[in-house]
């Protein structure tokens, strides 16, 4: 190869390129637009305001710093919905995450009748959270909600569930296991929709046993889905709201208050909104840090082929 | 491709256990119909009865009677339709350039549009509702649609599901002469087929369910989506609403199951990848 | 593309479908309710024929529009942010204090003001008076005061007098034991008082300020102060309050924590006393237990001879400062809540009236109902209107479900409250 072709390569490679480069931005513009007026605009002037004292409808704010800060530190309430928030975050992710994996991988296979089963565990997504909680309030009395009935069918005792303060945060979780597992199921099978089965039938070939399989293939490939599931459902996690507000309203005796649920009643029964907005900060912190994490530690992961 | 070594006992055991819990999960919703179509006094009573003595049709009748159903069903799904629609494409291209391009402060815009969902809707309402206050915006179809044109799930998601291409294929596409538009949707958007069916359905049920937001953004009757319309159903103190409460909630919840439905034919095993070798 | 197909015709119908409500000639006035059974019998906006009168007579329109009560302050609150709030709001007076804080509210004109705190009975008159005369809303018919009511059969199979309630404490403890029955493992099937220890910690504490009230204690030490002050929960009387209780569940074993719903296992009859708004009972026994026979009376006493202690509540007619159609707004309030209109009103949905004139016409005179809630009345305290008052109940209520639930001792969960309580005072008086 002579230089100038060698020159015009490079030439090319750059202009290829700058072309790129542009369409990227062409190509996320709308989202970035959009998104940027409705969605980042409100949220950055809602954490701002986490440095002021705001008296929003006099329309009045004074700037105090960190005074907001200072007082979450020191907030016994704060703190434990922000250990309650945690529990329930560590339990939850993983928990559904891998179930929704095991199902997804159970009728991804030569499962009878999966496509049944499939909407049966798919159903809970169907309804609204908060229709659906209302109706495990019901299941979970102690007096006569079914879990305790059948519990007793097979000789355990009744149990308080949501009455007690060291039950009501489990029994929130087995909800949102329940609400959430078909949804990491559908995304996982989406995921694996995607390996092609070329793969497999290579490995079947060379002898690989169905673990072997799983775990050469499957979990491998479905790294992006993974890392997708692991970000997307600790963002959630950390921000629920609606169960609890339904089943418990953070009781008893605080022991299922969580961060968005407190900073909910700061806001809007005790009309602190800087306060409150202080304590999205926090949780907002918490959450990028996390995520961070998750997405730098995912791309040792990820595979490009 | 179950374990080879799973057969006859360990097989049924299995069978059974993913039918128990199956069951489980109907429970509640076992109970919701049931309470549709139970008379009041069988709803309230004690021992709770699981069986009802007859079925009536009356909380139906009283859920249609106390609400615009019509109405809310067509703005629902006039949301649903367009904010899907509109996130789908736009998801598309931003997914795309995500996963393929390489471009200056990409990680930025990223985690910029992930970030929106790392605050609480239940603050940057507040702030969103006075944006659309100034701009006119409030207590009409665009208020409502104003957070959802797109959707950072949607990005995200789209944004995995294109890593898995193997850029072969588009190189190929590209050396043919394929300008990137045509790229994105005659080649990748076929390829990810079951993905795109996936977020379509996801976010159309987001939205179907969506209840805080449409809440504060709207005031007429006349816009209400379902989620709003059941919320008037409810009785925070006792329980003599929840024979229209689950009724109104099975009323809005069948679209839900006919979406399920569409979107699972999409659920095929993609085999397009042939054509490629090495 | 079938995608970009199905995008346009969705646009397109978009701009074709109406994207609000047509201003008609005449003026727009809109008031904003909570729907549902939460109003429990005070609030009958849904009836189209409420404001035809008012309408022709001002050439304008009233729209009332019902909202969902748990996200209604939210809401209310965005509207006010973004200058877009409805003419008049039905609203729990409870919610008073937190708007008094954002001087969301224009007051009641004092001259209306001094004509309606003379001419309304002593109770409404407690509930409207926020200090020295200051009325920021006008208070519904329908208001609650919380009693105790009792299943008569229950106490005839036991025993008891069916028309002769518990006064005292002891007497209260002793009718309990004697109405719990227990099947033949021990469990209890019924319980002689149902208590409401879980949920929302605001509803714990209203169904239990007659214990703490009775006995001495008090929520905040003046009720009538916006700002500053602080709790008198951690007293002898507080103490005792929720020891009452906890020895029920203890040692008596007539009540339990396996009923939480204390009304429902009323209306239910799984329950035989209660302690709660009455006007829900009201409202509620017709539809849901129409064979139930009940007493109402006030709650039980420390010792004879002491005052009995209640607790008032009701829904107010405001007019926020940042609504568009002012005037307007304060007209129909004052129409709907004129003598004769509350007469109208309170006749037709069984409701006890407001204007002093009107307690002494037909049906009221001779309703026992209304004339036993009349007795009950002027034991009725209004709860304070101080800014902290929220972290209050929220401190309280805590504190009640740590003793009942075994979780801490009376004189820990108390002292806790106090200084949770205190913050919360201090922190909403900067």
């Amino acid at each position: 190869m002579s230089d100038t072709s060698d020159g015009a390569v490079i030439r090319c490679w750059r202009m290829l390129r700058a072309r790129h480069i542009l369409h990227a931005y062409l190509f996320i513009a709308p989202v970035v637009v959009l998104f940027g007026i409705f969605r980042v605009a409100p949220a950055v002037q809602t954490l701002l305001y986490s440095f002021y004292k705001v008296e929003l409808l006099r329309g009045r704010f004074t700037f105090i710093g960190l005074d907001n800060f200072a007082r979450l530190l020191t907030d016994p309430i704060f703190q434990q919905a922000a250990r309650n928030t945690l529990v329930y975050v560590v339990a939850i992710v993983p928990i559904s995450g891998i179930l929704g994996l095991l199902l997804a991988v159970l009728f991804n296979s030569r499962f009878r009748f999966q496509e049944f089963f499939k909407a049966v565990y798919f159903s809970p997504m169907v309804t609204s959270t908060v229709a659906a909680a209302m109706v495990w309030w019901w299941m979970y009395n102690p007096q006569f909600g079914i879990i305790n009935v059948l519990l007793k069918l097979v000789g355990i005792r009744e149990q308080p569930w949501l009455m007690s303060s060291s039950m009501a945060l489990p029994a929130i979780i087995i909800f949102s296991v329940w609400k959430t597992v078909g949804y990491n199921m559908i995304i996982y099978l989406a995921g694996l929709q995607g390996i092609p089965v070329q793969f497999y039938e290579a490995a079947t070939i060379d002898g690989a046993s169905a673990v072997r399989r799983f775990w050469r293939i499957t979990v491998p490939l479905l790294a992006p889905t993974t890392t997708f599931i692991l970000i997307y459902n600790s963002i959630l996690a950390f921000q629920v709201f609606d169960q609890v507000f339904v089943l418990t309203g953070g009781g008893p005796a605080n022991s299922t208050n969580v961060v968005v649920l407190d900073l909910y009643r700061q806001a809007f029964q005790r009309y602190d909104f800087g306060y409150a907005a202080a304590e999205a900060m926090v949780l907002f912190v918490c959450i990028l840090g996390i995520t961070i994490l998750q997405y730098v530690y995912s791309k040792k992961y990820e595979i490009a082929y | 491709m179950l374990p080879r070594g799973l057969r006859g006992m360990g097989r049924l055991l299995l069978y059974l256990l993913v039918s128990g819990v199956a069951v489980l999960m109907l429970l509640p919703f076992y109970w919701m119909l049931i309470t549709a179509v139970s008379p009041a006094p069988d709803i309230i009573a004690f021992p709770p009865k699981w069986i009802p003595s007859r079925l009536t049709l009356e909380h139906f009748q009283t859920a249609f009677d106390k609400a615009a159903w019509l109405t809310y069903y067509w703005n629902s799904t006039v949301v649903a339709v367009v904010s899907v629609g509109s996130s789908l494409l736009f998801g598309l291209f931003a997914g795309y350039a995500f996963a393929v391009y390489r471009f200056p402060l990409q990680n930025v815009f990223f985690l910029l549009i992930l970030g929106t969902l790392m605050v609480p809707v239940q603050v940057t309402s507040v702030a969103l509702y006075v944006l659309l206050a100034q701009i006119g915006w409030v207590d009409t179809v665009l208020g409502i649609l104003a957070p959802n044109f797109a959707s950072a799930f949607g990005v995200f998601m789209i944004r995995q599901g294109i890593k898995i291409v193997p850029m072969d294929l588009i190189e190929a596409a590209r050396m043919d002469g394929a300008g990137e538009v045509r790229i994105v949707l005659t080649i990748i958007a076929p390829l990810i087929k079951t993905t795109l069916a996936t977020v379509a359905m996801l976010l159309f049920l987001g939205s179907w369910n969506d209840f805080l937001w449409p809440v504060i953004v709207i005031n007429s009757t006349d816009l209400r989506t379902l989620p709003v319309g059941i919320a008037l159903f409810k009785d925070p103190y006792g329980n003599i609403n929840y024979g229209p409460l689950m009724a109104a909630t099975v009323i809005s919840t069948a679209p839900m199951l006919i979406a399920y439905a569409i979107s699972q034919k999409y659920m095929i095993r993609g085999v397009a990848l042939t054509g490629l070798k090495g | 593309m079938r995608r970009s197909q199905v995008l346009a015709i969705a646009l397109a119908l978009l701009f074709v479908t109406p994207t609000g409500v047509l201003a008609g000639a005449a003026k727009k006035i809109t008031l904003w309710y909570p729907a549902g059974d939460v109003t429990a019998g005070a609030a009958h906006f849904g009836d189209k024929t409420l404001f035809a009168e008012f309408e022709k007579k001002n050439n304008v329109t009233v729209e009332a529009v019902a909202l969902d009560y748990d996200t209604m302050q939210q809401k209310i609150f965005a509207a006010a942010a973004g200058r877009n709030i409805a003419d008049v709001l039905f609203i729990d007076d409870s919610w008073i204090p937190g708007f008094l804080k954002e001087e969301m509210l224009e007051p009641v004109a004092d001259d209306k003001a001094k004509a309606w705190l003379a001419a309304v009975s002593p109770e409404i008159k407690t509930l409207s008076d926020y200090g020295k005369g200051r009325m920021w809303g006008y208070t519904q018919y329908g208001i609650d005061v919380y009693g105790l009511t009792w299943n008569k059969d229950h106490f005839k199979e036991a025993g008891l007098d069916p028309e002769k309630p518990p006064k005292t404490w002891d007497e209260f403890r002793d009718y309990a034991k004697k109405l719990t029955k227990r099947d033949a493992q021990g469990n209890i099937t019924r319980v002689g008082y149902a208590i409401r220890h879980v949920g929302q910690p605001h509803g714990i504490v209203h169904k239990h300020f007659w214990a703490i009230h009775g006995a001495g204690a008090k929520l905040v030490d003046d009720h009538y102060r916006l700002r500053g002050g602080k709790t008198m929960i951690n007293t002898p009387g507080g103490k005792a309050a929720l020891q009452l209780v906890l020895d029920m569940l203890d040692v008596d074993k007539s009540t339990s924590l396996n009923f939480p719903d204390p009304r429902a296992a009323f209306l239910k009859g799984i329950a035989s006393m209660q302690i709660s708004e009455t006007v829900s009972i009201q409202a509620r026994q017709p539809k849901e237990a129409p064979d139930l026979k009940w007493g109402m009376a006030l709650p039980p006493v420390p010792k004879a001879g002491d005052r009995p202690a209640s607790n008032l509540g009701g829904w107010l007619y405001s007019v926020p400062k940042l609504a568009k159609n002012k005037a307007d707004a304060w007209k129909l309030i004052e129409w709907l809540n004129s003598p004769a209109k509350d007469y109208e009103l309170c006749k037709k949905y069984n409701a006890s009236p407001r204007y002093t004139v009107n307690w002494d016409k037909e049906p009221f005179k001779s309703d026992p109902y209304n004339q036993g809630l009349k007795q009950m009345y002027p034991y009725g305290i209004k709860l304070p209107i101080n800014l902290g008052f929220n972290g209050v109940m929220e401190a309280t209520g805590s504190a009640i479900q740590k003793v009942w639930h075994h979780e801490a001792s009376v004189d820990a969960a108390l002292a806790e409250a106090e200084k949770l309580a205190n913050q919360a005072i201090a922190d909403a008086a900067k």
